[in-house]
């Protein structure tokens, strides 16, 4: 199978102005980020997670190793023509307005004038600047920078997106806007690098993440499997009687274990769009960017990676493809006919007994914080995993709705 | 070539909002009515326009240069210090595309304005005329070595090698060389003496030259001359008798299909002068033949023409197209000039770039002079000289060798043949080239292989 972004001891040395090696920004890195995953490369500052995205890009040459974006070249035009980018900070130019930035970058890729407008249109629409697009970026907040550079990222309706600390700057509905985006992206059979120190904001919305330290990956795998507390359980009901309560504590102090309740607190992070939408409801100005909740229609399912599982479990999603290329569509949809599944299932069954995933978790072992878990129980992980990925590529795709209804359950009075 | 076309439109937009450009226009728009008001010359309408139009097409020309270096280069050193180009660089463009839609920016820029402001000074030259009242001889004056577009014939110097060769043998066999001096100082002295010969001419002597070629389009021609003499006369004048007409009846004396110009003028010494003559006397075959009589009667002093005195002028094309062919001059500057400013760009930051172009601007502004005075001091620099510093001077453009308004100024032909020669011809092998495209190709392609191998992102740990 191949990875949507894979790189080989890919090292990257400062060294001063005589040669000399100052720092290991990069060391030995070997990354495998899967089609169809959001992967988080977290990290503190000064980690190497940047210059790692830059040596994919090919902004940066690499001291050692190499770098394999959708199977080629990160300096290679076919292979960006499917990549979208958002640098750490909105590099704008700041002389032109919003529609000519992105027209710009629609020129850039080759889109023909009707399909550039229209995109542009609906994602001016989806970030939520259409009612300041004349006006030039220089006067845009940092937060509406964020947006527009957002926008410039997903023109092209990219395979792989590459996000470097996504939400800097955004307001919280805007960070919950960029969330929930990625969310449907992923959906959508999108390929998501994250880099980010933001905790909050990869926990929420990340299939795998890797955490880099000095250069080097300190750890890496499935978020749910890093963070869950299994010799803990938490039990949430409706408002209950304290008489019923008392009944599950005894029942707990049968099984010999202690137990805490309390009422469930909001997060701020709710707390706080629902006030300000509450504002928004009231309809009082503003001149900064609006919310909208929309994705662009452009941004298309996929094809490439679905397996025969996926065509029949979502074919009401792949309905919902783009509207202004219904041919590519149907060019896309004619390369993977059924013999090309078939290789991804094969892909699929062989890449399980690769050692990678083993490798991750041996490495568990190394970093103190973890909890350490049970030998058993990690080979059960493990098994439900191939387990997984014998069964269905649906797994994955129930994994990502699971994950998408959380946060929106969360806001009920955002919609 | 979309992204070529992109980028370039965005160089164009970068150039006009950040007001660079915007300046240095509203500059010449207020400079340039100014200048046509204020120019006075030498008080005659021919020297006004002349006035007029140096001043003028070096103030745009310079303008623009200096226009044209700061765009190149803040357009790609801004694009890198302010990190644009990452969200470029990682679309699928090559690194080429980029620069040459750079060039091509500030190329397309450069010739919008160029065309706005040469446009401006040809129709405040064109009518200047009609708002100031002028005689009808300063008119007529102003039209015959103005408004026209002149070619110049020169007398080409005389290979006299053979004959001062034979001289040398023959002093050399009667014994009569001076001791003590080198061979090459006698035989340059010879050379000198042989070649004065063939521009002199004593008392009752006839000069001859010929010409081909020559293809007149108005009704008069000229001849431009200056006198030396022998020793001065008492009133510093000379009687000339000029001869003008088809050379084969000079020469051969077979019957001649048009008049012969046949007439004495009386002029001072050693100052140039002109002569108008009737285009009708050029044959059709255009091998024209000059002729000089000292008449023995009038004068009692050698003449002797000076080896550029003598040039035949005679009208081969319109001021129009003069001034059309003077402006591509100026382009191929701004071209060269973009060309430098991307390549110092491609690996200098601003500041450093902006003085690197600079100071390779003005040394080719007054390359003439420089190249003279190294050429001066070689003379005890010798190998090391020629070798380096003579080479790296001559791989500079020679901006005032080929400068626009020296052609204008004169009424000076400026033919599509010397246009091109500016452009790819090289300067030595007898041509009298620039190679200001060639040039500017080499730095272009110097900048597309240094940016193409370059580290874009600059390190951040």
């Amino acid at each position: 199978m191949e990875y949507a972004i894979e790189t080989f001891s890919l090292t990257k040395i400062f060294s001063d102005w005589w040669g000399r090696t100052k720092v290991y920004a990069v060391d030995n890195l070997d990354l495998q980020v899967r089609p169809n995953e959001v992967f988080g490369l977290l990290g503190p500052n000064g980690s190497g997670k940047t210059t790692t995205l830059k040596m994919l890009l090919g902004l940066l040459h690499p001291t050692k190793g190499k770098a394999l974006l959708l199977g080629g070249d990160g300096t290679d035009p076919k292979i960006n023509c499917r990549i979208g980018f958002l640098p750490e900070e909105s590099y704008l130019y700041r002389y032109l307005n919003a529609r000519e930035t992105l027209d710009f970058y629609g020129r850039l890729f080759g889109l023909p004038s009707k399909v550039r407008k229209m995109r542009i249109e609906a994602l001016l629409d989806m970030v939520g600047l259409k009612a300041v697009a004349n006006r030039a970026v220089g006067t845009f907040s940092k937060g509406m920078a964020r947006r527009i550079g957002l926008a410039q990222a997903l023109i092209n309706d990219p395979d792989l997106l590459i996000l470097d600390e996504p939400t800097t700057g955004l307001d919280p509905i805007g960070t919950r806007q960029i969330k929930d985006l990625v969310l449907k992206l992923a959906e959508r059979g999108k390929t998501i690098l994250l880099c980010s120190h933001l905790l909050a904001d990869v926990e929420d919305v990340c299939d795998r993440i890797a955490i880099l330290y000095g250069g080097k990956i300190q750890t890496q795998g499935h978020v749910r499997e890093l963070l869950q507390q299994t010799n803990k359980r938490q039990i949430t009901t409706d408002a209950i009687s304290d008489t019923a309560v008392e009944k599950i504590k005894q029942l707990v102090r049968e099984e010999d274990a202690d137990c805490e309740v309390t009422s469930p607190m909001d997060k701020l992070e709710t707390f706080f769009i629902r006030t300000v939408t509450a504002a928004q409801q009231q309809a009082q100005p503003t001149s900064g960017a609006v919310s909208t909740t929309k994705i662009g229609d452009f941004l298309t399912q996929q094809k490439a990676v679905e397996s025969i599982l996926d065509k029949l479990v979502s074919a009401p999603i792949a309905k919902q493809g783009s509207v202004e290329t219904p041919k590519l569509e149907k060019v896309a949809a004619v390369e993977s006919p059924g013999p090309k599944a078939d290789e991804q299932l094969l892909s699929k069954l062989t890449r399980s007994a690769e050692p990678s995933e083993f490798k991750a978790v041996t490495k568990k072992e190394k970093v103190e914080t973890e909890p350490v878990e049970s030998q058993t129980r990690r080979q059960e992980q493990v098994r439900e995993n191939i387990l997984d990925r014998l069964t269905d590529g649906s797994g994955t795709k129930s994994q990502d709705k699971d994950k998408t209804e959380k946060p929106q359950a969360g806001d009920s009075g955002d919609a | 070539m979309h992204s070529i076309r992109a980028v370039a439109i965005n160089t164009i937009k970068q150039a006009l909002r950040i007001k660079v450009a915007v300046v240095f226009t509203i500059l010449l728009l207020v400079l340039l009515p100014a200048l046509g008001f204020t120019t006075t010359g030498d008080e005659t309408l021919k020297g006004r326009l002349q006035t007029f139009v140096s001043y003028a097409l070096s103030l745009t020309s310079f303008l623009l240069c200096l226009l044209t270096i700061i765009v190149s280069i803040y357009t790609i050193t801004s694009d890198i210090e302010q990190k644009q180009i990452y969200t470029v660089i990682t679309k699928p463009i090559r690194r080429f595309q980029i620069l040459t839609g750079k060039l091509l920016g500030v190329i397309v820029l450069d010739v919008i304005l160029l065309c706005l402001f040469s446009a401006i000074i040809y129709t405040i030259t064109i009518y200047m005329p009609k708002f100031i009242k002028v005689s009808e001889s300063e008119l007529i004056e102003a039209d015959n070595e103005f408004f026209t577009a002149r070619a110049s014939l020169t007398v080409p110097e005389v290979d006299v090698t053979k004959e001062v060769a034979k001289r040398y043998t023959e002093l050399d066999r009667r014994g009569e060389l001076p001791a003590n001096v080198p061979r090459e100082e006698i035989i340059a002295q010879l050379t000198q003496q042989a070649q004065l010969a063939k521009r002199a001419a004593g008392a009752g002597q006839v000069l001859l030259w010929e010409f081909n070629n020559v293809e007149p389009l108005a009704e008069s021609m000229f001849i431009r001359f200056k006198y030396d003499v022998s020793a001065n006369p008492p009133d510093s004048q000379v009687w000339g008798k000029w001869f003008v007409g088809d050379y084969q009846f000079f020469k051969y004396g077979t019957q001649s299909k048009t008049p012969i110009y046949d007439e004495m003028h009386k002029h001072s010494v050693r100052n140039f002068h002109e002569i108008e003559i009737p285009a009708e006397v050029v044959p059709e075959h255009g091998h024209l033949a000059v002729a000089f009589m000292n008449v023995p009667s009038l004068n009692s002093v050698g003449i002797i023409f000076p080896p550029d005195g003598l040039e035949v002028l005679y009208k081969a094309d319109s001021f129009t197209g003069n001034f059309v062919r003077t402006v591509f001059l100026v382009l191929f500057r701004l071209i060269f000039l973009a060309c430098l400013g991307i390549l110092a760009a491609s690996f200098l930051s601003f500041p450093v770039a902006i003085l690197f172009c600079f100071v390779i601007f003005f040394t080719a502004s007054f390359s003439g002079f420089v190249l003279d005075s190294f050429s001066f001091l070689s003379e005890n620099v010798g190998a090391v000289y020629s070798y380096t510093i003579k080479w790296l001077i001559q791989l500079m453009p020679q901006f005032d060798k080929f400068n626009p308004s020296k052609f204008l100024v004169s009424a000076k032909l400026l033919s599509w043949t010397d246009v091109v020669k500016v452009a790819i011809y090289p300067l030595w092998w007898g041509f009298e080239g620039d190679m200001i495209f060639v040039k500017a190709a080499l730095l272009f392609l110097l900048a597309l292989l240094i940016f193409s191998f370059r580290e874009i992102a600059r390190i951040t740990v």
